[in-house]
């Protein structure tokens, strides 16, 4: 039987554990492609290992990760080339810092893809206009405001041409008045159709883009569902209080992201 | 002829033993150097990055050679090797302002030395170089192993060109202080500029002034040494940072 909507991104009930530590006890979703999924949930719930271990930086001792079909916990798979087809945005930007932004950007598709230089250039240059820092391509990361270092961390993820690119609370480690230009750049690339997943707790781009929010607490999904079932009536208490606690946690930042009204 | 002389100036009639007792300072020196940088950042890497196996090796043997006085290691290299070494000799003969001047380049006891020097150096970088490699975040090389590179190619092309940036100011004192330790050859006779300096006193008895000299020599010769890897430093600085 031939399937035409194959995800893109299969988790099958994944368990990952540090010594007696349970972190993730059993997660699963999937992605088709273009969706775009909120994870959230309380600090140490399992969100970051949760997406190291889809990508296999940190590989579950439990599971199945499907990459469009492709099982990346099969021991036969090539990580390194499969990892190329994941992107990853992180909290802290982790940009190469004895390079410019451009060859940050370039670097994967030089070294991964194989690309001549000037070709890579051009590629990097692409992507770094669709993050709006073409005139900073030449800056060092220190040289570079954390939003604008985090819009680098996107273009390097996006110049790969990812099949789908998972972000790390992409803005919780800026200050308030950076967080708006890096939200609008993930719209933006969220609706010209990348896929992602996106633990973050901006409840502004969940709003916009989530095809569907996943709930985390303790290593398992606790609630999901689209975004107005939980900005309307979320079923359980403790998705309720953590919702009423996001905006002291985490700030509230509603109207740092211009939404255009769909056509 | 000179024995006895009050004239310390006359320690410069023997100007031709001071200069071949320098280049094989500084030839011992830059083996040493290099030797020790090759094996220290492999040992620094295997520490780092080695896990269960190869990290321990790598721990114990610089915990091993720092914790050793050099004297014990160099005797201890001197009689495993000197014997299978044999006896030979490469160097080189010519004229100089009317003096006969021999360089020698290799004899076992010169290759014994070099080894030493070079293996006790190595221990002392690789700690250098692992505080280097420690010090570019961990998340970097998360970052290129997610763009699809493997590990080993994150090192090389994230971690190291970092850290060999970022080494500089701290290796710079093994680079100017591995010099003065280079007189530790002069124990198993080879002919360095601290060996030289002994003879000339033992001849003239201008043992005062001929040291002193030599002492002058180093401090020079450590400043200059100084103050390159600083301008070294400061041309490789990321711009920003
Ligand atoms: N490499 C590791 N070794 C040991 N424990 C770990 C490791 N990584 C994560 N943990 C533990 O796993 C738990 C989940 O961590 P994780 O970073 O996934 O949480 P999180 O949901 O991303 O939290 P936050 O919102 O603070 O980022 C925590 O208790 C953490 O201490
Ligand atoms: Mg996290």
């Amino acid at each position: 039987m031939v399937n035409l909507e194959e995800p893109v991104l299969k988790v099958v009930d994944l368990w990952k554990s540090y010594g007696k530590l349970e972190v993730l006890k059993g997660i699963s979703f999937e992605l088709k492609k273009q969706e775009v999924k909120v994870i959230f949930g309380p600090s140490g719930s399992g969100k970051s290992t949760l997406l190291r271990c889809i990508n296999m930086l940190d590989p579950p001792q439990k599971g199945e990760v499907y990459l469009s079909g492709i099982n990346l916990m099969d021991k036969n798979v090539n990580l390194n080339k499969l990892r190329s087809k994941i992107g990853m945005v992180f909290q802290h930007f982790n940009l190469f810092s004895h390079l410019k932004a451009i060859d940050n950007v370039s670097l994967g598709l030089r070294r991964v893809k194989g690309m001549s230089k000037d070709l890579a250039k051009q590629k990097a240059l692409e992507a770094l206009k669709r993050v709006k820092l073409a005139d900073r391509a030449n800056h060092y990361p220190a040289e570079l405001s954390g939003g604008q270092q985090q819009r680098v961390g996107i273009a390097r993820a996006l110049a790969m041409d990812p099949e789908i690119i998972l972000f790390d609370e992409p803005t919780s480690a800026l200050d308030p008045e950076l967080i708006g230009e890096v939200l609008q750049v993930m719209l933006d690339i969220a609706k010209t159709g990348t896929t992602m997943v996106v633990v973050t707790h901006e409840m502004g781009f969940a709003r916009a883009v989530a095809s569907e929010m996943i709930y985390i607490e303790n290593g398992l999904i606790v609630e999901r569902g689209i975004p107005n079932h939980f900005f309307e009536s979320p079923k359980s208490e403790r998705v309720k209080h953590f919702l009423r606690q996001i905006d002291v946690l985490y700030g509230k930042h509603e109207d740092l992201i211009k939404i255009e009204k769909e056509k | 002829m000179f024995q006895g002389s009050s004239n310390p100036f006359e320690i410069f009639f023997y100007w031709d033993e001071i200069l071949t007792g320098f280049i094989m300072t500084m030839w011992l020196y830059g083996w040493a150097l290099v030797i020790g940088f090759m094996v220290g950042l492999s040992l620094a890497i295997l520490r780092q990055y080695g896990g269960r196996f190869l990290s321990p090796i790598a721990t114990t043997y610089i915990e091993v050679v720092r914790g050793t006085p050099m004297l014990v290691q160099l005797w201890l290299i001197y009689s495993i090797l000197l014997i299978p070494l044999g006896r030979w000799t490469i160097y080189s003969n010519f004229t100089l302002f009317g003096r006969d001047i021999t360089v020698v380049f290799f004899n076992a006891r010169i290759i014994v030395c070099i080894v030493t020097l070079g293996l006790n150096s190595s221990a002392y970088q690789a700690e250098y170089l692992r505080g280097a490699i420690l010090s570019v975040s961990a998340g970097q090389l998360i970052a290129a192993q997610s763009l699809g590179m493997s590990k080993v190619a994150g090192i090389r092309h994230i971690v190291l060109p970092q850290a060999l940036r970022r080494v500089i100011p701290s290796w710079s004192n093994e680079a100017s202080y591995l010099p003065k330790y280079t007189v530790i050859v002069s124990i198993i006779g080879v002919a360095d500029i601290f060996n030289q300096a002994k003879n000339i006193g033992f001849d003239t008895l201008l043992y005062f002034p001929v040291y002193i000299f030599v002492a002058i020599i180093f401090v020079i010769l450590i400043s200059l040494i100084s103050k390159l890897l600083n301008t070294i430093h400061k041309r490789t600085r990321i711009p920003g940072l």
